[in-house]
């Protein structure tokens, strides 16, 4: 019988019980040790029905397009400010960079009929403005904005790609090289911005605190809304 | 001795995921049942499914499982049971409305006990559901027809308001042969029970409706045009309901007139967008003109 899709870890916990209760019943030890041989093979082969491997990659790809959307958003909300400046050039090279990943994930969410965050108008609206308002305070809070939210992104790209890994690496191989290749960007863009002095920005470490509960906040919006 | 004990453990898992995942009163009424009838059981796979996934697969209809392995005598899985039950009940909907009876006449038809029917945790909203889903599987293996047509050649490609209203009539034509018992389906889906997967299914709908209409918006679009064709497709259903024209041509052509006047909406906010900048320009330059004429703020 096939578990329903409900969670292969119903199926682990279901399968764990009753092969406790069937190891305490055994008296020989030859059975008792192929019975836990036998339980280790079926939880190796676990795997996500198709619902819930949809259900997974619908919130990567969805909450993914949201950040980079976001990213675009505070880019140009920073070049609004300092496009003429000194510190123009290297803001305009990483936003470029995030236009390049926002088109992929516009790919990606076709592909996989994932349907976009319902919130979009107002990361739109709130990515304009926390790059505007950081760069307000200068390029260094510019520069400290950019380390804050490409750290957080960097952190939120590993973690998918543990989660990718532990699911089937063979089988999200092509998701996998994407999100391998957009956090290593993100990551020189978290060096870049460090190398322009964003330490410098006014009460650093604040603002760094404070931009990086807000993306969590996001990113666990987006996954689910 | 150590093929019987791992069968039994076979067994033994089945019947503990059916306990964990469905209910204990499922789990224990299916083993129940299954003993009942003598069905021989083989034992399950876990199959690795292997499939890469393509774009445009099956509908995410969420009431179907997916059958994969050899289809074994009787019923390899309760899965598969209730599909079986459920398609076979809906021969006496005409007859018996959307009720328990209905899946007892089909529980008779396959040779099964009446009890069966203590299966469906939500009664007549489980059939009505069945054939929702089965509807738009139906229609989604239509638009995929017709897609491959296109992209072959063989078929010219509908401009959007003719494709989103041809595939509309042909979803809602599904319901015809039911068409007396619908208003009460219509009512039973709208059940607390039963409203998320309802409200999933049309969502299924007006989706591979504008896929496959090809409409590839990333942003508030792709709400905007799902609410509005959920919206067509709820009152085209009404409207069905009480039609008593021949053919029914009324409901086809309040169809045309609601998605006419939906691309007509879309247009004009086109125009509206763009003579509102228009003006905005027209104004600033006023403004601009005005100023130097008066000569205020000039650096002299």
């Amino acid at each position: 019988m096939r578990p329903s899709p409900s969670g292969r870890l119903e199926m682990a916990r279901a399968g764990a019980w009753v092969g406790a209760a069937a190891l305490r019943s055994l008296l020989r030890p030859g059975l008792r040790l192929s019975a836990a041989i036998a339980w280790q093979r079926a939880q190796a082969a676990r795997y996500l029905s198709a619902r819930a491997e949809r259900t997974m990659l619908g919130r990567i790809i969805r909450v993914d397009h949201a950040g980079e959307y976001g990213a675009n958003r505070i880019y140009a909300g920073q070049m609004a400010v300092l496009g003429g400046g000194p510190v123009g050039p290297v803001i305009q090279q990483m936003w470029d960079q995030e236009k390049q990943h926002l088109e992929k994930f516009n790919e990606l969410i076709v592909d996989h009929r994932v349907r976009p965050t319902l919130l979009m108008p107002f990361w739109n609206v709130a990515g304009f403005v926390l790059g505007a308002g950081t760069a307000l305070l200068g390029k260094e809070g510019a520069m400290a904005c950019t380390v804050a939210v490409e750290e957080s992104i960097s952190q939120h790209y590993n973690n998918q790609i543990r989660m990718l890994m532990e699911e089937d690496p063979e089988r999200h191989k092509e998701l996998l090289a994407v999100l391998k290749k957009f956090r290593d960007e993100e990551m020189e863009h978290h060096d870049t911005g460090l190398a322009h002095d964003a330490e410098m920005a006014p009460a650093y470490s604040l603002l760094k605190n404070i931009i990086q509960a807000g993306c969590k906040a996001a990113i666990y919006i987006s996954e689910r809304i | 001795m150590a093929a019987l004990w791992r069968c039994g453990l076979q067994r033994g898992l089945r019947i503990a995921t059916a306990l964990s995942c469905g209910g204990i009163r499922r789990g224990l009424r299916t083993s129940a049942y299954l003993r009942m009838v003598g069905v021989d059981q083989q034992p399950g796979q876990y199959h690795h499914t292997s499939q890469t996934y393509t774009a445009a697969q099956e509908s995410s209809s969420s009431c179907h499982s997916e059958q994969h392995g050899e289809k074994a005598e009787g019923f390899e899985s309760e899965e598969e049971l209730r599909q079986q039950l459920l398609s076979a009940a809906l021969e006496f909907v005409p007859h018996f409305g959307w009720s328990m009876e209905a899946i007892a006449e089909g529980a008779k038809v396959l040779d099964l006990s009446p009890a069966v029917t203590g299966m469906f945790s939500h009664g007549p909203g489980d059939l009505v559901l069945h054939f929702v889903c089965q509807c738009n599987k139906q229609l989604s293996g239509q638009l995929t027809e017709q897609h491959q047509q296109v992209q072959t050649g063989q078929q010219e490609a509908k401009k959007t308001d003719r494709f989103v209203k041809d595939a509309v009539e042909a979803r809602l034509r599904m319901v015809i042969p039911y068409i007396d018992t619908w208003p009460q389906a219509m009512s039973i889906l709208l059940l607390p029970q039963n409203i998320t997967e309802s409200l999933s299914s049309l969502m299924n709908i007006v989706d591979e409706v504008w896929y496959y209409a090809g409409d590839r918006s990333t942003d508030s679009n792709w709400y905007t045009k799902r609410a509005i064709l959920a919206g067509i497709y709820n009152s085209t259903e009404l409207v069905l309901l009480q039609d008593t024209s021949p053919g029914y041509e009324e409901t086809w052509n309040f169809l045309k007139n609601r998605v006419n006047d939906a691309v007509n909406m879309a247009q004009s906010v086109k125009q509206v967008g763009s003579t509102g900048k228009a003006l905005f320009q027209g104004f600033v330059g006023a403004a601009v003109t005005l100023k130097n004429l008066s000569g205020v703020a000039q650096n002299r």
